[in-house]
């Protein structure tokens, strides 16, 4: 058998997975810390201020990676979920279920900060503007995803129940995407361009892309810890969590 | 620099948030463990079937 193929099945052996999970995780947090560090010290200290927004922009550096991360978290989930409903797949119905609250925590830094951002720029905390709501709308989803998971008794079932809510909640995510396009919106367009020339001046982008790969790191981290915890608390009454847990006290 | 406080809540907020993460998921693991621990000692407790039971046989 093809070795990479090998890895994935044994990755899905509860306990190989734990032991995958308790790692690496430190690993993904680690980095991730770093590399944050190093991206919000160019934030702050090295990046001159928006020549119109004063350093009030410096918000920018972790609202942008957070918003980012609140639709790639949602993608994420949505596809461990379609392969969990598709193969049945367990480790990819702990992995769908762990996206969520992970999803959650950047959708709301999101729209936090950026009231916070709004506040002094246009002059109030919120507004209902597109962008906002829909950014709003997929904050409620994700509740709704982890409210679904656990109000069924049955992990099984209560994964496949949530995980049919997330597929359904991705038709949203080209709606905030293209929100700023579509609608009059106060939110700013898009000034932020993987492919193509970014509006912003190229001096402000480097600790930018340093926050995008630092939260990337971080969520690696986050996720694999919060399935290692889904995948004991499923497998709580068997043998080698009993074991685990005998080491551990 | 301007709009400090605004700047500070923000990034306050990116840290209380993942922080919290951090930790929530943290002490989910400890429960879990303990969880299994306790259930472990619970179940090593409790007489094995067929075992003779001393305080009846008296």
């Amino acid at each position: 058998m093809n070795p990479i193929i090998r890895w994935f099945h044994k990755l899905g052996s509860p306990p190989y997975f734990d032991r995958f999970a308790a790692r690496w995780a430190p690993w993904g947090y680690g980095l991730g810390l770093l590399v944050m560090a190093w991206g919000l010290y160019g934030a702050l200290f090295q990046v001159p201020a928006d020549y119109q927004q004063g350093d009030s922009f410096r918000i920018l550096y972790i609202h942008v990676p957070s918003a980012w991360m609140s639709m790639a978290v949602f993608a994420l989930m949505a596809i461990y979920a379609a392969i969990a409903l598709v193969w049945r797949i367990k480790l990819c119905e702990i992995l769908a279920m762990a996206c969520a609250p992970i999803g959650a925590a950047f959708t709301l830094i999101t729209l936090l900060t950026g009231s916070i951002w709004g506040k002094p720029m246009w002059g109030t905390w919120w507004d209902w503007d597109p962008r906002l709501t829909t950014e709003l709308i997929l904050l409620f989803l994700y509740l709704g995803v982890i409210g679904l998971y656990n109000a069924i008794d049955d992990r099984r079932a209560a994964a496949r129940a949530a995980g049919l809510l997330a597929i359904v909640g991705v038709v949203l995510l080209p709606v905030i995407r293209y929100s700023v396009v579509w609608w009059n919106s106060l939110h700013q367009g898009q000034t932020i361009r993987l492919l193509g020339e970014s509006s912003m001046d190229s001096s402000m982008i480097p600790p930018l892309v340093w926050m995008i790969v630092g939260t990337k790191l971080w969520f690696i981290g986050a996720l694999l810890t919060r399935a290692r915890a889904d995948n004991l608390r499923r497998e709580s009454g068997k043998g080698w969590v009993a074991e685990l847990a005998r080491g551990k006290a | 620099m301007s709009y400090l406080n605004y700047v500070i809540a923000a990034y306050a907020v990116f840290v209380i948030v993942l922080g919290w993460d951090f930790v929530a998921t943290r002490l989910q693991i400890r429960r879990e463990l303990r969880g299994a621990r306790l259930r472990a000692e619970r179940e090593a407790a409790r007489p094995r079937k067929g075992a003779a039971a001393s305080e009846l046989s008296r």
